[in-house]
Formats: C-alpha cells, sequence, structure tokens
C-alpha cells in the first residue's frame, strides 16, 4: 500500500481523489490539507511516500510550497491540477506526474504504476529552487505572510523557528537550512541567520567572535565560524 | 481704317484695365462658385468704368456719331453675372452715353444695353457648363452679333435716314469687329489667370501630399516621439524660416531661426499660441499689421507667424507653427500650405489614434473570446460536479444546470445589451458554481434596488467585475470570504458596487485588462461620466463601483 496525502483547497476536489484512490486498493490516503501551509505540516508529520498537490491555492501556491520545504523531506510529488498551463513547470520542478481534473481512473492507474516503480531519493530531479519571497508564519487563528525584506533575522530555538521583525516575532514551520538556502537569508550562527540588508552594526568581541546589531536594536550573534562568510559578503 | 486702329488702340487700355482686375483681390477666378453680391458690386462697378472709358476713348465723327469700344463692358457683365447686371451696366452706360448728345445717341444706347441683355440671355442658357460660357469664340459671336443690331437700331431709330446709312458704313465695320475681340481678349486674359491661379494651387497640393507622405509613416507612433522629425520635413517643405511643434503644454520641436532659444521642452509661453490653443483657432500674425514678439529673447530674429492648431476628436492636442523672420515677408501660399499640414497631421493623429484603439479593441476581444471558454473555470466546475455526483446525484444535476446556464450567457455576443436582472441572473449562474467549489468559504450577499432591474447595460458588464473578485480576490484568502453585490440610485446615476473583503487589489495582477475594458465599453455606449473606479483598503476590502445613468441605455 502507497501512503498518499492530499493537498487542495476545494473540499470536492480532496473527496474525489480520495475516494478514486481507495478504489484502486493500492493506496492509503493517509490525511489531506485545505491549503499549502497545512500541507507542509502534514508532510512533515505523516511522512507520505506520494504527495498530490494542488497547483492554485490561496496565499502559497503548489510550487511555492515545494520550494518552502527541505529536499530530505519531500516525497514523490504529483501535481492536480484543472488547466494545464503548468505542466512543463511541473516537470521542470523534478515532479513525479502531472494530473488533470477531472481524474479518470485509467489515468490515475498509471500515475500509481508510475509510483510503485519507485524512484530512490537521489535519484530524482532537485525539486523546487525558486527564491522565497513570502514565509507563511502560523499566528494563533491566522497565517501571517511575512516579506523577507521585512525579516531582520532568524533564530531556532527548541520550541521552534522564530523569524524576528524589529520587536515582532513569528513562528514558522520553514527550516533555517531551507530559509538559508531559498530566502536569501545569511547564516551568521548556527541557530540565527541574519538579513544582510537590516545590519546596523557589527562589534567584534575579544573571543574572535562578534555581535550583529540589526535596524531595530536587536543583537544577533556571530561566532567565529561564520564571521569570515559574513566579512566577505559585506565587502570588508 | 483710320477708326479701325483707332478702337484698337483703346482696346489695348482694355487689356491693361482686364489684367489689373483679373489680379485684383475683388476678382475669384473660380467659375464653379458662382458670384456673390460683392463679386457682382464689383463687376458692375469695373464694367460701368470700361462703359465709360469706351465712351470717352471713342472716335467723334461728324454729327455726334461715336464709333467706340462701350459694347466690351455690358457684353463682359451680362456673360460674367447674368441678365440683370448687363442691363444694369447698359443703362448706367447709356445714361453717360446720352449725356453726349448727337443723332446716335439713342440708337447708341438701346444697342450697349441689347448687348448687356444679350450676354445675359448667354449666361443663363450656358450657366451648367462654366467651360464653354467663357470661351473667347462664345465672346466673339455674341458681341459680334449684338453689335449688328447695334447697327441695326441705328438703321431704324435714328433719323435722318440717311445719315444713319452714311455713319453705319463708316462705324459699323470696324464697332462690329473691335468689340468682338474686346470681348474674346477679355476671355482669353480670364482664362490666363485661371491658369495661373491653378498651377499654384497645383505645387502646394504637390507639396501638401508630398509632406503628407513624409510625415504618414511617423505619426502611428504619436505626435511626441517623432516631433523633431515632423518639424525638420515642414520646413524643408515650405522653406519658412522656423517651424514648431508644440503638444498643449510644451514645445515638443522647434527647427530653424531662433532654435538658440526656443528650446524643445520648455512651456509655452508665447500669447499667440495659448490663444490658438484656448481658442481652437488659427492665428496669424502677418509681420505687417501683427507681430510675433519673442518673450525670451528680445532680440529674436521671428517677426511673423501662423499658428495652426491640431484639433482631434474636438480636443486640441496641439500646435503646428510657422515663422517667418523680420527680413522676409510670410507668403500667402505658405499660410494655406500651413493650415493644411495642421489639417493633414490632425487627421493623421486621428487615424494613429484610431488604430490604436482598434488594436485594444482586438486585445479586448481575443480576451474577451478566452473569457467565455474560461478553460481553468469550466474544468474546476467539472471537477467538482464529477465529486458531487457520488454524494447528491440531485445537487449535482443543478450545477449542471447552473453551469449551462452561465456558457449559454456567455456564449452571447459582446456587442449586446443586457438588463441588470439578466446581468445578475448570469453572475448568479457563476457564483453558485464557485459556492459549491469553495464550500464554506464562500458567502455572496446581494442588495439590488428592485426599480434598477429592467435597466439596460452593456451585455458581459458584471461578470468579468466578479470573476476578478474571486479569482484575485477571495480565492487568495485562506479563511472564509464575502462577496458583496449592490445596487442602488444615488443622484440620477445607478451604482453598482462588486465588493470583497480580501483586500488584495494591489496585488492584483492581469485584472487590469478586463477591467479597463468593462470600463471602455461603458463609456463607449453611455458617455464619459460613465464607467468603472476601484477603492481598496489593503487586507481589509477591494471595492470596484460601477456608475450609470439611472435609466441605463436607451433603446
Amino acid at each position: 500500500m502507497i501512503r498518499a496525502l492530499i493537498v487542495d483547497d476545494e473540499v470536492h476536489a480532496r473527496e474525489e481523489l480520495a475516494a478514486l484512490l481507495s478504489e484502486t486498493g493500492a493506496v492509503t490516503v493517509v490525511g489531506s490539507a485545505p491549503d499549502a501551509i497545512a500541507g507542509m505540516r502534514a508532510i512533515r508529520q505523516l511522512r507520505p511516500e506520494i504527495v498530490f498537490l494542488d497547483v492554485q491555492m490561496p496565499a502559497v501556491n503548489g510550487f511555492e510550497m515545494l520550494s518552502m520545504m527541505d529536499d530530505v523531506d519531500l516525497p514523490d510529488v504529483v501535481f492536480v491540477t484543472a488547466h494545464d498551463e503548468f505542466a512543463v513547470r511541473a516537470f521542470e520542478e523534478g515532479a513525479l506526474d502531472y494530473l488533470l481534473k477531472p481524474i479518470s481512473r485509467e489515468r490515475l492507474a498509471k500515475t500509481l504504476e508510475r509510483a510503485g516503480r519507485g524512484t530512490p531519493p537521489e535519484a530524482r530531479p532537485a525539486i523546487a529552487k525558486a527564491p522565497i519571497t513570502r514565509i507563511p508564519c502560523a499566528e494563533r487563528k491566522a497565517i501571517k505572510l511575512v516579506r523577507v525584506g521585512d525579516v531582520e533575522s532568524v533564530r531556532s530555538t527548541l520550541a521552534g523557528v522564530y523569524l524576528v521583525c524589529g520587536s515582532a516575532e513569528y513562528a514558522t514551520d520553514l527550516t533555517l537550512q531551507t530559509l538559508e538556502a531559498r530566502a536569501g537569508l545569511l547564516r551568521c550562527h548556527k541557530q540565527h541567520l541574519v538579513n544582510l540588508d537590516a545590519i546596523d552594526q557589527i562589534s567584534l568581541a575579544d573571543n574572535s567572535a562578534a555581535a550583529i546589531r540589526t535596524r531595530s536594536g536587536q543583537t544577533v550573534p556571530v561566532s567565529r565560524r561564520y564571521l569570515g562568510q559574513i566579512r566577505e559578503r559585506l565587502g570588508l | 481704317m483710320r477708326i479701325l486702329l483707332s478702337l484698337i488702340e483703346t482696346l489695348s487700355v482694355f487689356v491693361v484695365l482686364f489684367y489689373f482686375y483679373t489680379r485684383s483681390r475683388f476678382f475669384r477666378p473660380q467659375k464653379s462658385e458662382w458670384l456673390g453680391r460683392r463679386g457682382k458690386l464689383s463687376l458692375f462697378v469695373f464694367c460701368s468704368a470700361l462703359t465709360m472709358v469706351g465712351n470717352y476713348l471713342g472716335i467723334w465723327l461728324e454729327g455726334g456719331v461715336v464709333a467706340n469700344t462701350r459694347a466690351v463692358g455690358s457684353m463682359i457683365a451680362g456673360i460674367a453675372g447674368g441678365p440683370f447686371l448687363g442691363v444694369a451696366v447698359g443703362v448706367t452706360a447709356s445714361i453717360h452715353r446720352l449725356s453726349f448728345g448727337g443723332f446716335t445717341a439713342v440708337s447708341g444706347s438701346m444697342g450697349t444695353i441689347f448687348d448687356g441683355l444679350l450676354g445675359g440671355l448667354v449666361h443663363l442658357r450656358r450657366r451648367n457648363r462654366p467651360e464653354s460660357l467663357f470661351d473667347w469664340r462664345v465672346a466673339f459671336a455674341v458681341t459680334a452679333f449684338g453689335e449688328i443690331c447695334h447697327m441695326g437700331f441705328v438703321l431704324l431709330v435714328s433719323r435722318p435716314f440717311s445719315a444713319s446709312v452714311e455713319a453705319v458704313k463708316i462705324i459699323g465695320p470696324p464697332m462690329i469687329l473691335t468689340n468682338s475681340i474686346g470681348a474674346a481678349l477679355f476671355m482669353l486674359v480670364l482664362r490666363e489667370r485661371e491658369r495661373v491661379v491653378d498651377q499654384v494651387a497645383a505645387s502646394s497640393s504637390a507639396k501638401a501630399l508630398k509632406v503628407a507622405q513624409r510625415t504618414l509613416r511617423l505619426l502611428g507612433n504619436g505626435l511626441g516621439n517623432v516631433a523633431l522629425e515632423l518639424a525638420a520635413i515642414v520646413r524643408a517643405e515650405t522653406g519658412v524660416g522656423a517651424v514648431a511643434i508644440t503638444d498643449s503644454e510644451t514645445i515638443l520641436a522647434f527647427d530653424g531661426l531662433g532654435a538658440d532659444h526656443h528650446v524643445p521642452g520648455n512651456a509655452i509661453a508665447s500669447s499667440l499660441t495659448r490663444q490658438s490653443i484656448g481658442g481652437r483657432e488659427v492665428v496669424f500674425a502677418d509681420g505687417v499689421h501683427d507681430h510675433y514678439h519673442c518673450s525670451i529673447v528680445p532680440d529674436c530674429p521671428l517677426d511673423s507667424v501662423l499658428i495652426v492648431p491640431l484639433v482631434v476628436d474636438n480636443a486640441v492636442v496641439g500646435t503646428v507653427q510657422l515663422f517667418e523672420p523680420e527680413t522676409r515677408r510670410f507668403r500667402n501660399l505658405n499660410k494655406s500650405l500651413g493650415e493644411g499640414i495642421a489639417a493633414l497631421l490632425s487627421s493623421q493623429l486621428l487615424m494613429a489614434r484610431y488604430q490604436e484603439q482598434k488594436n485594444l479593441l482586438t486585445v479586448s476581444e481575443l480576451k474577451l473570446l478566452h473569457a467565455q471558454v474560461n478553460p481553468h473555470f469550466l474544468f474546476n466546475a467539472l471537477n467538482t460536479i464529477n465529486a458531487i455526483i457520488r454524494s447528491d446525484p440531485e445537487r449535482a444535476r443543478e450545477l449542471l444546470v447552473h453551469l449551462s446556464h452561465f456558457f449559454r450567457k456567455n456564449l452571447k455576443r459582446s456587442g449586446e445589451l443586457s438588463t441588470l436582472a439578466e446581468e445578475l441572473e448570469h453572475v448568479g449562474a457563476y457564483l453558485e458554481i464557485e459556492k459549491a467549489r469553495f464550500q464554506d468559504r464562500l458567502t455572496v450577499e446581494t442588495e439590488v434596488d428592485p426599480s434598477l432591474l429592467g435597466i439596460r447595460m452593456p451585455t458581459f458588464t458584471l461578470q468579468p467585475l466578479i470573476e476578478n473578485a474571486l479569482k484575485h480576490g477571495l480565492s487568495t484568502k485562506l479563511s472564509h470570504g464575502t462577496a458583496r453585490i449592490r445596487a442602488r440610485r444615488e443622484d440620477q446615476q445607478a451604482v453598482i458596487e462588486i465588493e470583497d473583503d480580501a483586500g488584495a487589489y494591489v496585488e492584483r495582477r492581469g485584472s487590469g485588462l478586463g477591467m479597463r475594458i468593462v470600463d471602455k465599453r461603458l463609456k463607449a455606449v453611455l458617455g464619459e461620466s460613465c464607467g468603472v473606479d476601484v477603492t481598496c483598503v489593503p487586507d481589509e476590502l477591494t471595492r470596484v463601483t460601477v456608475r450609470m445613468p439611472a435609466e441605463g441605455v436607451l433603446q
């Protein structure tokens, strides 16, 4: 049995696909998500082998969602969409398959056949190199999309990853690794990223480490290991 | 023989007079336009004077007989001006002749009046064929006939008869001959003059056409981009001292004398230009009565100017200005040429605008066609219905009816009109499908003044706006969204509002065109006071407002 996750903002589309998948007898639908943010969480929590991903979704679309995840977390991806304008891009993003709604049983069987052959993760083409411009953050009741330009630094704690924007902080599901690779933020410490544009001052300490003061007056530690890089990027 | 030579001498005086008359500003060479009141008056004065000169220069013979060329005047007046004018000149000449006395005075007067009448009759007969009326052969023959009759009057009226016979023998042949030649000569001078005028007209039209040919290719790009090139072409073709092209506020191009201080990009400083733009009129300072005063440099060489507004769609979009320095006279030819060129540029600009609008129309038609098919919506709708068939076949059936209803309306021709009720029905079918797709995520509230349901508007006024609100607004929201449709009366206007609570207008891409098309079509059908406005409070709401007269499009 293949463990599958469905991410689609339309309830009927989710139900229809779930029904079709169950009918095959080869798939267990382990969950479904109504948007990309819930989708990312579901992927991390449920560890599906395959995700059926709608392209057009509110706030964060399917392509953006892929770029917000670490490659190691990603299962096989099958894009599902109503119109074929994204087909080429979907395959450039390394998708396993591309399905058009409404989905026929025969076509779905082919997709599963392809999935059943099993591609080892390392042989899969790298997915999603698109830069991230807005970072989804969970607030109590809503999802906030924080523009990368507003982020001064990012810190990772045991409780999770936090974006520091002046006096406000937002928790995000994205990892430091992803943010470093695709949001253009710079690593300055094992547990910190900094936005180069937000740096106000760097003060060197005795132990050859340093501290950055951001434009809003927050302090971000710089470890010895990353100081060289930072200096280089600032042209010092 | 002596009499003949003397009369021919008189004729040479006439020819000189003809020449000056045809060059004077009283004279209008256009044969197709018959003389107006002023033209007739000037013709009367001229011909009357001619007859009097004929009287004075006549050859006096024994017994008060005068061999003369008086007939030329009344004949020309008759042929060119009609019977009334011919007789009027004849009578004037006769009174003048009677004051001289002599036994042929009465018969001669009768002859002159008769000549005028005869010429007038020929005028009436050939009025529709000016070519054959102003023919030297016709003038010659008619005058010869008139003078033969004149001699007949002498024999009939003047007594003693023997003296009359004697007089006719002496003055008859030379008068018949010279008067006929005189009238024929006038026609020849007239013809010559016409030819010259034609030539001038031909050369200026040739120039205008050349300018047209050279500028046609340029103006498609709009006035601003090509003004420099245009000014150079106009100057090269007219040979004037300087040429300027302005839009309604600034100088776009200046070519020629004074280019050192008349700099493109500067605001219009001349009061004459503002007068031309403000009054939408041709302003001409001829350098004699009115002068051009450069407001920038006091010793600017330019002294006379012609300013012609460029009028497109009843609005002044700029001017073309032709300048001459103090040392040169502003030629009339260049004045008419300048006006012609401006008219030409105006129509070319209009053409360019028309072309641009046509292109936009093509784009909007294509866009509309795509909207009619609307593949993304169609397949999503089919997918939704496909899913609902499992759980609720009755509901699926309903949705299929809505879907077919929507597409049937979509395939209506874009040029047609719909009532607000029909538009709402179309939008309603669309929203039913979208509500089924998004379920609890979408609420639609409608609040319509029922008295507005019957007003007509262009088909597809509301649907594209609703679709924008969903596609670019509500569907980007993670949480629940509400669309509101309101229609109400407000100051003689029908106001229709389409509102969504996403407030994402600033981020909308591609929604501009659909809205622009709706706006343009409303304005085209209902005038400039109608149209579409958008207000947006980010993250709160986007409101698209349609305004039109409360009675809608009348049929």
